[in-house]
Order: C-alpha cells, then structure tokens, then sequence
C-alpha cells in the first residue's frame, strides 16, 4: 500500500461526514423505472399495491458532497467509475429517507498512464429506524504520470 | 411454431446453472435519456445535448450509469418476476452512448440452493462488442 494512500485510510475511512433527507416521489420511482425497461407494475405504477422503487433507484439518491470537504485529492475532475447497490427493503413513496455517508474504501490501481485512485463513497439509507439500502459510488482520480 | 414468448422463472429450481437471461434492447434514444433527465436527474448537456458533449471531450452524449445499471436490473426482472435483488454492483469501464445500439447481457454463474439466492453477471456491451458497464448481482428467489 502506497504511504500516502494509507495516510488517507487511516483518516478518512469510516468518518461520516454527510447527512440528507430525500421525501421519495412516487412520480420520479416510477418514471425511473419505465426509462430503464422496467415492465412489471410494482416498479412503474404508483397506484400498484405493493409499488416500490427498483432497488437500483438509490443510486440516484445524491448526497450534499460526494467526499469529505477537507480531504486532499488529486487535481482534475473525479469520473463515476461505478455503483453498487445492497438493498436490503423495499424502497416506498411518500416516505422519507436519511442518508448518511461515509467513505467505505480508497485503493489505487496503477496502468500505463499512471496510477488512478478510487473513492469508495458509501451512503447508508434508513427509513426511520430500518436500515434499508447501502448506496455506494466509486469515484476514480487518475495522475499525471511524473516527468 | 416456435415460442417466441421470453423464457421466465418463478422459483430457484428454475434456474439453470450457465444459463443466459433474455436480453432487450436498452432505450439509449435521446428522447429516453432527455425524459429520464427530466424527471430523475441526469438532465445536463453532457447527456441530453451530442454538441455539448463533444464540447465536453466525449464522442457525444452519454447515457447516465444510474440508467446503464437500472437497465441491468430490469433485465433481471423480466428474466425473474418474483426475484428480488438483494446486490447489484455495476463498474463503468467506458461511456454508454446515446443514439447507438448497445446490448445488455447475463449469465448465472452461481445457485446457492440453502440462501435462495443466484449470481449473475451482468454487462453492456456496444456495436463493436465492446464492454462498456460490467458487473455482478445478486439476485434471491422462492424456493
């Protein structure tokens, strides 16, 4: 493990530092899902019995910040390297959700054209007291390989 | 005449080891990707807008990972109505172009007989069968 990536583990790894509310519209549930080729009316009719969001909806879900304010990163513009979902219940209109953040994970992977480093953002999803979804975005910074 | 109907399943014992899911054709049209914008999120010009995105470095404009990865989910549950997905983990290898045919696939690679549950990987790939957005999900199933 590369020293400065350790320093950053040993910082940030763990700490929270975003808390949101999102109030669920069941509009935007079910338009989500028509977009994405869902059929069955659970995920695309509000007026449906057992209506809920497909579990990958929370990945729409955006946190006020993507990382920790006063962490240090690499120039340049971070990229979405991916997204990972653990749903854990359904996801209801009308009720709201709090989402807590933290970083999960940072580890690089070094190629021809330097070495990239990757945030894991994790943002815990809770309906009231019921932990419903883990949420997680992978960010990449890729370097400048030196002179 | 053959069945043209998709194959479906409804219970664990369904399932086979190896199989490949029925696919779709994700709606990547601009038209999709502009309604998912304006109703989801994702609505800025690097999506909605080919000039734009070029301007932005891409070839043009990009389908948003949140729709790549709910396209991979749909395709699960059409695959298996009564399946719940309890993980699904998307790694976006490069962009998802608006206007072109793409193709979404999976293949279970695992049954877990005690936990009900099956793996699938999953991926999108372009015209030329390159892998865009690749992964894995999990998905739990009556017994």
């Amino acid at each position: 493990m590369d020293e400065d990536i350790q320093k950053l583990r040993d910082d940030y790894i763990n700490l929270e530092f975003d808390e949101v509310s999102f109030d669920l519209d069941g509009e935007r549930m079910a338009m989500y899902g028509k977009c994405c080729g869902e059929q069955d009316p659970r995920f695309t009719d509000p007026s449906h019995e057992d209506f809920q969001a497909p579990p990958t909806f929370v990945s729409t879900l955006v946190g006020g910040r993507h990382l920790p304010k006063d962490m240090p990163v690499p120039a340049g513009v971070g990229m979405d390297a991916g997204k990972y979902v653990e749903w854990m219940a359904p996801i209801r209109a009308g009720h709201s959700l709090i989402g807590k953040s933290h970083i999960h994970d940072i580890y690089t992977k070094t190629g021809r054209s330097g070495r990239m480093i990757f945030f894991v953002t994790r943002m815990e999803l809770f309906d009231g007291d019921q932990h419903v979804a883990n949420a997680d975005t992978r960010t990449v910074f890729r370097e400048k390989p030196s002179a | 005449m053959p069945d043209s109907t998709p194959r479906t399943v409804n219970v664990l014992s369904d399932v086979e080891f190896g199989e490949e899911l029925p696919s779709f054709e994700p709606d990547v049209s601009l038209d999709n990707v502009k309604l998912h914008g304006k109703f989801v999120g994702w609505g800025t010009g690097r999506f909605t807008d080919h000039e734009q995105a070029k301007k932005e470095g891409f070839p043009g404009a990009i389908v948003p990972g949140v729709m790549s990865q709910g396209f991979l989910g749909a395709m699960i549950h059409r695959w298996a109505p009564t399946a719940t997905i309890t993980a699904i983990d998307t790694i976006f290898r490069a962009p998802v172009m608006v206007d072109q045919p793409h193709r979404i696939t999976g293949v279970v690679t695992d049954i877990d007989e005690e936990a009900g549950t099956v793996e699938i990987d999953i991926s999108i790939t372009n015209e030329k069968e390159e892998t865009r957005v690749f992964g894995t999900a999990t998905a739990k199933l009556p017994k």
